[in-house]
């Protein structure tokens, strides 16, 4: 009896530990799929090209991560950030505007976009952490906001960027690798020391992990919520380089794919996690592969709208099997 | 003896607490007060009857979408797809019209079947699934999106000039000599109020969003209302959806979203004039009209359109900031 019982009970576990895994399970399939459809996509040049376009993904990613790790990732009370895909087009309109049409330099034009991101951020931070909105209803807002202020600078209108810069950034190479995913790799190396190397880091995942243990041991709660919200939104503003050497401009209505992209890559990561939380290293690697399976479905001739469907329907799939493996019964 | 500085402390400090409660209570309004003084004299026309009455049907669809998202903020959830339910009743209406020939209300009942439709998939995924209601409408409002790309080859608009005149009445008729939209809006309106506020449901609606665990330690069948919630909201959203694509005899893809952070503000702003600073049917019709009144006079004041956007955003962040703020301070007195 207490041997049967001890069997129904494991094998129960084991059914819930393998839910957790299907979003996995199902990408790979996916990708295997894809693979053996389209040989093409294993060579060095699609690699290459799957790397180099999933540089604003991984950049705005690594905001999320942040906010999520120090907010935890319960979605509705915990962290979330809507508003750094905004964020990034706006800082990329603002860059574009400069660039293009007022002939500013390189180094001012980024400080700008830099500038304005970080303003969203700020706002973030402030309607979070003084005022107690809940993260979602306050970045929700920010972003339809910020997405307003957008079409201001842009009069609702795609700007051409070939400044050698930007471009310099997509095709010139070292060692290989294009410039751009060199300088993404340094960044999510930045970030990966200060999360989980640095005593900040320590602290950034103590206030995720358990918010009043965190104030008791002396941990401003506060201060870390909003920085990492002002972090998220610096991603928000380096990616908008990446996203002006990817598009070649700034096109309006761009931030909406990037969000999708955005919220698939930082939660599919959590499902290469042992412990199924959001990570940096998961949510890196969760953008590279929403970009290959883009590049995929792309190469084998599938509609880009159905490319959108699917990839909503694999958050749903990523956020019900993490629901259904950590629920009690 | 302590007991007796404590009063004194107290009454000293009446009068002040009196302000901040005032202020805590009424704030809101007196926000309300000015911008509709500001609009008075800066706006012109924006006193005029039939301005007044264009904001009142201008903010009839808003208003039906906040209903149904008043009913799930009040279960404690949010619905971020309130707009592809707007949407998808457009579509299902225009095309059941064009396509199959149907008449006027059988068409309208497809269309709020389109919206049921978006309705069950949120209730399946947060009652079945267990995803939280965020997530899953999120979820739902991403793949809508995509069909509708899917659906119209990219988002080009389905025009239909043929509509039958009853059809293009839901928007543009009167009823009794009151535009129809107002008068549908004014229907739902009366509904949710005796269901939300007046009803044995409501009560437990309520109950649910406040403490959910109590609700069900209570016997209430917690998944059995989060289902029909999510469900009931989609269709209401669908009228919202019709009525639109009656007023310009077309369905015009993802025009729903326009409507998602209005409807969110204007639940808020009406939690914020309640008194325990819960989500309510009569406080989210103040926030529509206060929304409206807003959209009306910046329209008036004969802004860019693309400025206008902007400064809609702007201010509704403002808006919500002062929602929220009160409405927590209501929720620690």
């Amino acid at each position: 009896m207490a041997t049967l019982n001890a069997n129904s009970q494991s094998s129960a576990f084991n059914w819930r530990a393998l839910t957790g895994y299907l979003p996995f399970i199902v990408f790979i399939l996916m990708l295997g799929y894809l693979a053996v459809s389209a040989p093409q996509l294993l060579t060095t040049d699609s690699l290459d090209l799957i790397l180099r376009q999933s540089v604003p993904t991984v950049v705005v990613c690594l905001g999320l991560a942040v906010v999520v790790i120090a907010g935890g990732d319960d979605v509705v009370a915990g962290g979330i950030d809507l508003s750094i895909p905004a964020a990034a087009v706006l800082a990329a309109a603002i860059m574009a505007d400069q660039l293009t049409n007022h002939g500013t330099a390189f180094l001012p034009a980024l400080s700008m976009a830099m500038g304005a991101a970080v303003i969203v951020g700020l706002v973030n931070a402030f309607l979070v952490v003084k005022v107690a909105m809940t993260p979602l209803l306050a970045t929700l807002a920010t972003s339809v906001a910020t997405v307003g202020i957008t079409k201001v600078v842009t009069s609702s209108r795609r700007i051409n960027v070939d400044h050698p810069t930007i471009v310099s950034l997509r095709d010139n190479e070292l060692g290989g690798l294009s410039v751009g995913v060199l300088l993404t790799l340094l960044l999510v190396l930045i970030f990966y020391f200060a999360v989980h190397r640095s005593k900040w880091g320590m602290s950034l995942q103590a206030v995720g992990g358990n918010r009043d243990a965190a104030e008791l041991s002396g941990i401003s709660v506060n201060r870390m919520l909003a920085q990492s919200f002002i972090l998220a939104s610096v991603a928000g503003g380096l990616a908008s380089v990446f996203v002006l050497a990817r598009g070649s401009g700034s096109s309006p209505g761009s931030e909406e794919s990037l969000l999708l992209e955005m919220i698939l890559a930082t939660f599919l990561g959590a499902a290469f996690s042992p412990r199924r939380v959001v990570t940096l290293w998961g949510a890196v690697l969760g953008a590279v592969l929403v970009t290959a399976l883009s590049i995929g479905f792309k190469s084998i001739g599938v509609n880009v709208f159905w490319t959108g469907c699917i990839k909503g329907a694999l958050i749903l799939l990523v956020v019900a099997s993490a629901a259904l493996a950590t629920s009690k019964d | 003896m302590t007991e007796n500085t404590q009063v004194k402390a107290s009454s000293s400090a009446s009068l002040k607490q009196q302000a901040v409660g005032f202020l805590k209570q009424f704030g809101f309004l007196l926000i309300i007060a000015a911008v509709f003084g500001f609009f008075s004299l800066y706006a012109t026309n924006f006193l005029s009857s039939s301005n007044l009455l264009n904001i009142v049907e201008g903010s009839s669809i808003l208003l039906i979408l906040a209903l149904g998202m008043t009913y799930i903020v009040a279960l404690g959830g949010i619905d971020l797809s309130v707009g592809i339910a707007f949407d998808f009743g457009a579509a299902f209406a225009i095309v059941a019209l064009k396509n199959y020939d149907l008449v006027w209300y059988l068409a309208v009942m497809v269309g709020v079947s389109g919206g049921l439709l978006v309705g069950l998939l949120n209730a399946f995924l947060v009652v079945k699934l267990s995803v939280s209601p965020f997530m899953a409408t999120l979820g739902t409002f991403f793949i809508g999106s995509s069909v509708q790309r899917i659906f119209t080859n990219g988002g080009g608009p389905i025009s239909h000039r043929g509509a039958p005149q009853e059809f293009r009445d839901l928007a543009v008729g009167k009823i009794a000599g009151i535009p129809s939209e107002i008068v549908i809006a004014s229907v739902l309106l009366l509904v949710y109020f005796l269901f939300l506020e007046k009803s044995i449901f409501g009560k437990r609606i309520h109950a649910i969003g406040m403490q959910r665990e109590a609700a069900l330690v209570a016997g209430i069948n917690v998944n059995r209302y989060l289902f029909w919630g999510f469900v009931i909201a989609g269709g209401t959203c669908a009228i919202g959806g019709i009525i639109g694509s009656a007023n310009l005899r077309m369905f015009s893809p993802l025009a729903g979203y326009s409507y998602l952070l209005d409807a969110i503000a204007a639940v808020f702003i009406g939690a914020s004039l309640s008194r325990n600073g819960r989500p309510s049917v009569s406080g989210t019709l103040i926030g529509v009209l206060f929304l409206g009144m807003i959209a009306n006079g910046l329209n008036l004041m004969g802004l860019n359109f693309n400025t206008k956007d902007a400064l809609e955003g702007v201010i509704l962040v403002v808006v919500l900031m002062l929602a929220v703020y009160q409405q927590k301070s209501l929720g620690k007195s």
